[in-house]
C-alpha cells in the first residue's frame, strides 16, 4: 500500500504536478503528430532531464510515454494517419466514425478507454511488481541470463516481418554495445586503436540518432514521395457529445482490452501494437455487432485503445525488477535511472522503494491529466498540430538532435556517434530491419554478458549450468518456443498469401 | 536481389566483427575471455547473413521476389545530401564552435524541407543559434563547444 503515501507526496508537490501536466500535453502532441513518436520526443528531451532531480526526470519522461501512446489515436481518428503503430488498430473504426461526422464521439471513446486501460495496467503493476521483485531476488546469474536470452529472442523474432532481420538487428545491437572496455577484465574490444571508442558508445547519442535524426531522414524521404496534405475530420453537431448509453457497450471491450494489454505488457518486446490488434480481433470475435466493426463501431475504438495504453504500466515491471526494458521507452528510462546513479533490478525495491512508488503515482496522475486534456481538448490539440508546418518542424528537430546529443556529456564524439546512428537508423527502417530490437538489445547486452560470464565462472566454464537449473532451462525453452511459433506463423501467412495468388 | 546485397553487406560487417573480437587478448587464469560474447555474436551474425544471402539467391533463381522486393530509391539523393550536411555540421562544431555552423546550416535544412520564404530563412540564421544557445548553453548551463579555428561566440563576447 506504498502507493497511497506516494500519491500524497506527489499531489502536494506543485512543481511536480505541473511537470506531469506539461508532460501529458507534450506527449499527446507528439503522439498525435504523424511521424513523431513518443520515443523520439523522450530521446530528444533526455539530455535536459540530466539537470533535473531523478523523480522529476523519470516522471516527466514516463508520462510523455503514456500520453504519447494515447496521442496516436488523435491522428488515427482525425487525420486517418496513425500517430503510432499501435493506433493503426484504432484507425480501423475511428476513421469511418470521423467520416460519418462522429470524430468527437470517437475521440471521447478513445480517451475514456485509454484511461481505463492505462489505470488497469498501472494497478496491476503496483500490485504485482513487488511480488516479481521478491522472486527476482532469488534468481542467480544462470536464471537471469536465461531471461535475457528469452528477451533477446522474443524481441528479435516477434516484432517485425522477418525473424532473420529481427535477429540480425538484435545481434547488431549486442555488437555495438560491446565497443569499449570490457567491464570485467578492462580489455579493449572493437576500439581499433581509437581512444574515444574505448569509452564505448553512449546510450543517449545512440537513441537520439536512431529515433530522432533517423526519423528526420525518413520524413525527408516521405516528403519527396507524398503528394497529398493532411486534413482534420470535423464533427457534426450531434457527433461531438457522448452519452453513457453510447459508451455502455464499450465497457466490456475496454476492460478486456485492459487485461490483454497488461498481460502483453509484461512480456518484453511485444509492445502496444500487438496488444491493440489482439484486443481488436478478440473484441470483434466476441462482439454482438461484428458486422459493424471496421465500418465505424465505437466498440472497435474502445478495444484497441484500452489495450494499447494498458501496456504502459506492466511494461515497467521487467525493467524495474530485472533491469530488462520491455520497450524502447523502457530502454530510454533505463538510461535515465543509470544517469542518476540508480541501479535497476530487484535491489531497486530495497534501495529506492519510495522513488519507484512515487514514479507509479506520477504515472497515475499523468493518466488523469491526459484524460482531462484529451476529453475536453483533443480537437484543439489536432488544430495545433495542423498549424505547425512540418517543413519547419523537422529542420528544428534536426538542429535539436545535434545540440541535445552534445549536451548529454559535453562530448563532440557523441555528436559524431549520433550522426552515424541517425543514418544507420534510417537505413534499418528503409531495409525493414528492426530498430526497436537493435536499441533494446544494445541496452540489454552488457547485463546479459555479465550474467553469462558469471555463470561460466560458477561452473568452471561448463555451459551445462543453464540446462541443469530448471528455471533457466524454462526461460531458454520459452525463447526457443517463441521463435518457433513466430516462424510457424510467418510460414502460414506465406502459404495463405501464395494460395490467394494462385486463386487469383 | 535486395536480400543478397543486404546479406553481403552484413557478411562483410560480421567478418570485421569476427576479426575485431579475435584481437581481444586471451583471458588470464580464472577469468573468462573478454572476446567471448563479441565473438559469439559476430559468428551468429555471420551465420544469419549467410542465410539471408542464400535465401535471396534462391528466390532470384526461382524468379520470385525480384520485382516486388525492390526498395524505392525516391528521396535517397536528398537523404544522402542531408547526411553529408550532418557530417559537416558535427565536424564544424570542432572548428567553429556552435553558433556559426548553426547559423549556416539552419536555413539550408529549412530550404531542403521546402521553406522558400526569404524572411523566414533569413530569420533562421539569427534565431536558431540564438534560441538553442540560450536554452542549452545559458539556461541548462552546458559548456558550449569551443571552435579551434574560429569561434563566433568568442568574437561576439569580445
Amino acid at each position: 500500500m506504498e502507493i497511497f503515501p506516494a500519491l500524497l507526496s506527489v499531489i502536494t508537490d506543485p512543481v511536480l504536478l505541473f511537470a506531469i501536466v506539461l508532460a501529458a500535453a507534450v506527449g499527446m502532441i507528439v503522439g498525435a503528430t504523424p511521424g513523431l513518436t513518443a520515443s523520439a520526443a523522450i530521446a530528444m528531451l533526455l539530455p535536459i532531464t540530466f539537470y533535473m532531480p531523478p523523480l522529476f526526470a523519470l516522471a516527466f519522461l514516463y508520462v510523455i510515454g503514456k500520453s504519447g501512446r494515447y496521442g496516436g489515436s488523435i491522428a488515427a481518428i482525425l487525420f486517418n494517419t496513425p500517430g503510432t503503430a499501435a493506433s493503426a488498430a484504432t484507425q480501423i473504426d475511428g476513421y469511418p466514425l470521423a467520416r460519418a461526422g462522429k470524430a468527437g464521439k470517437a475521440m471521447k471513446v478513445a480517451t475514456i478507454s485509454s484511461v481505463i486501460g492505462d489505470f488497469m495496467g498501472d494497478i496491476m503493476l503496483v500490485v504485482g511488481v513487488g511480488f516479481i521483485a521478491a522472486l527476482a531476488l532469488r534468481l542467480g546469474p544462470p536464471e537471469t541470463f536465461a531471461i535475457y536470452f528469452a528477451a533477446f529472442v522474443v524481441i528479435g523474432s516477434v516484432i517485425g516481418k522477418s525473424v532473420v532481420k529481427g535477429m540480425i538487428s538484435a545481434l547488431l545491437g549486442i555488437l555495438v554495445s560491446m565497443v569499449g572496455l570490457d567491464p570485467i577484465t578492462g580489455q579493449e574490444r572493437f576500439t581499433f586503436g581509437s581512444f574515444e571508442l574505448s569509452n564505448g558508445i553512449g546510450l543517449v547519442p545512440l537513441m537520439i540518432g536512431v529515433f530522432v535524426l533517423g526519423e528526420v531522414f525518413a520524413q525527408l524521404e516521405e516528403r519527396s514521395k507524398s503528394t497529398g496534405e493532411v486534413r482534420e475530420n470535423t464533427s457534426a453537431p450531434d457527433g461531438h457529445s457522448l452519452t453513457y448509453d453510447e459508451y455502455k457497450p464499450c465497457i466490456p471491450h475496454a476492460i478486456r482490452g485492459g487485461f490483454i494489454g497488461a498481460g502483453i505488457g509484461v512480456l518484453p518486446g511485444l509492445g502496444s501494437a500487438i496488444a491493440a490488434f489482439i484486443s481488436y480481433g478478440e473484441g470483434k470475435r466476441r462482439a454482438k455487432n461484428p458486422e459493424l466493426w471496421g465500418k465505424g463501431a465505437l466498440e472497435g475504438v474502445a478495444a484497441p485503445e484500452a489495450a494499447n495504453n494498458a501496456v504502459s504500466g506492466p511494461s515497467m515491471a521487467p525493467l524495474l525488477t530485472l533491469g530488462i526494458p520491455g520497450s524502447t521507452i523502457g530502454a530510454i528510462l533505463l538510461g535515465v535511472f543509470l544517469i542518476h546513479g540508480i541501479q535497476v533490478g530487484p535491489t531497486l525495491f530495497l534501495t529506492d522503494r519510495e522513488l519507484v512508488y512515487q514514479l507509479f503515482a506520477c504515472g497515475m496522475l499523468g493518466i488523469v491529466a491526459y484524460g482531462f486534456i484529451g476529453y475536453f481538448g483533443a480537437s484543439q490539440v489536432a488544430r495545433i498540430i495542423l498549424k505547425v508546418p512540418t517543413s519547419v518542424l523537422y529542420p528544428l528537430i534536426f538542429l535539436t538532435a545535434f545540440v541535445a546529443a552534445y549536451s548529454a556529456r559535453g562530448s563532440l564524439f557523441d555528436v559524431t556517434v549520433m550522426t552515424f546512428a541517425g543514418f544507420a537508423g534510417w537505413l534499418m527502417r528503409k531495409f525493414e530491419f528492426n530498430v526497436a530490437a537493435f536499441v533494446i538489445s544494445f541496452v540489454l547486452a552488457k547485463g546479459a554478458e555479465e550474467t553469462f560470464r558469471q555463470s561460466l565462472l560458477m561452473s568452471d566454464g561448463g555451459i551445462l549450468i543453464f540446462v541443469e537449473r530448471p528455471i533457466a532451462t524454462g526461460f531458454l525453452l520459452l525463447g526457443i518456443l517463441a521463435m518457433a511459433a513466430r516462424i510457424r506463423a510467418i510460414m502460414r501467412e506465406r502459404k495463405v498469401v501464395s494460395g490467394e495468388l494462385e486463386d487469383a | 536481389m535486395k536480400d543478397v546485397i543486404e546479406g553481403l553487406a552484413l557478411l562483410v560487417l560480421s567478418l570485421i566483427a569476427i576479426w575485431g573480437a579475435w584481437q581481444v587478448p586471451q583471458a588470464a587464469p580464472g577469468e573468462t575471455w573478454a572476446g567471448l560474447v563479441p565473438f559469439g555474436a559476430a559468428l551468429a551474425l555471420f551465420g544469419l547473413s549467410l542465410f539471408l544471402v542464400t535465401g535471396g539467391l534462391r528466390s532470384v533463381s526461382h524468379g520470385s521476389g525480384f520485382d516486388d522486393q525492390q526498395t524505392s530509391t525516391t528521396g535517397t539523393r536528398e537523404i544522402l545530401t542531408l547526411f553529408l550536411i550532418a557530417l559537416v555540421y558535427q565536424q564544424s562544431f570542432r572548428w567553429f564552435g556552435y553558433v556559426l555552423p548553426t547559423a549556416i546550416v539552419a536555413p539550408v535544412v529549412l530550404y531542403m524541407f521546402g521553406v522558400r520564404n526569404k524572411v523566414g530563412l533569413t530569420a533562421s540564421v539569427f534565431l536558431c543559434p540564438l534560441v538553442f544557445h540560450i536554452i542549452f548553453f545559458e539556461l541548462l548551463g552546458v559548456f558550449p563547444p569551443y571552435g579551434e579555428v574560429f569561434d563566433l561566440l568568442d568574437a561576439i563576447r569580445g
